[in-house]
């Protein structure tokens, strides 16, 4: 399980979104690391990466129109963090274009991920929920 | 190699760990070398340009890798595979960024290059200074080094 209490940011949406996140990209790595034959799950890499892909966009957009939404003063600075992640990502997308859904490839774009999004959720984002608070607590929406 | 260089990976260090892994880290060691030899089995190197340029090394043990990342994913791990790999190179890339914004505050405006992973040891790489810092570090699942290789271009 990848999702920690501790990544909590005390708005509702932003909490639940990143649950759900955490748990797309964590059954995008279990396919990845199964001990099963690459031939044989490559379908169902395919369709858990779509399926995380598809959440990160929304994810990111939402996120970011909350951040608006409560005027989060350091809301262009993170804006730019998600444009610089989505860059990477688009990065890989291109790159199966290229070389296919290889093992190592998609075990790459696993590892970076997973890394990225941890440090983003528990660091960055905990940014999020200390402004919040400042500004009397939580956020219900 | 001034002691602020060495102070902001220390400190980046330390919170990148906590952040992420819930461990505490302390320095273990500091030394001089003249050579950046990977020695351990998990390798990530980083190339610095800007005010700073050279590389880093970040070296773990395996079973050190192994543990991290499953601190992480919640997954057992059991080989330096390229989700393993690629996920330590993500993280020293994190620790790099957060100790270059660091030495940012200082006045020194760098870049990082993406990492490089190397599994398995041995081979000497190329070092931009005549000598190296290693830095030692000690947490609760096992010890590695960070050695810094920068020269002052500003």
């Amino acid at each position: 399980m990848m999702w920690k209490e501790k990544y909590r940011v005390g708005a509702v949406l932003i909490d639940t979104q990143h649950q759900e996140l955490f748990k797309r990209v964590s059954s995008f790595i279990s396919i990845v690391q199964s001990p099963r034959l690459w031939d044989e799950k490559v379908e169902e890499v395919k369709e858990t990466l779509a399926f995380m892909q598809e959440y990160v966009v929304i994810h990111f957009s939402d996120e970011e129109r909350f951040q608006e939404e409560i005027g989060y003063p350091e809301r262009e600075r993170h804006r730019a963090i998600h444009s610089q992640f989505r860059g990477v990502i688009q990065n890989y997308v291109n790159r199966v274009a290229q070389e296919g859904y290889t093992q190592e490839l998609m075990q790459e774009l696993g590892g970076r991920l997973m890394t990225w999004l941890i440090m983003h959720v528990a660091g960055e984002d905990q940014k999020i929920g200390e402004f919040l608070r400042s500004q009397g607590g939580g956020h219900e929406s | 190699m001034r002691a602020e260089y060495i102070n902001a990976f220390y400190l980046a260090t330390q919170d990148v760990f906590r952040i992420m892994l819930d461990l505490e880290t302390n320095r273990s060691g500091l030394r001089v070398t003249e050579e950046l030899v990977p020695f351990l089995e998990a390798n990530v190197v980083i190339g610095v340009t800007g005010d700073l340029t050279g590389s880093l090394l970040y070296s773990f043990p395996k079973e050190m890798a192994l543990e991290m990342v499953k601190i992480m994913s919640g997954m057992e791990m059991d080989e330096l595979d390229a989700f393993v790999t690629s996920a330590m190179g993500e993280l020293a890339n994190i620790i790099s960024g957060n100790a270059l914004t660091r030495l940012s505050q200082q006045n020194y405006n760098c870049n990082i290059v993406p990492p490089q992973i190397m599994v398995g040891g041995g081979r000497s790489l190329s070092m931009a200074t005549p000598q190296a810092i290693v830095l030692s570090l000690e947490t609760a699942i096992g010890n590695f080094d960070i050695t810094i290789s920068l020269t002052d271009r500003s």
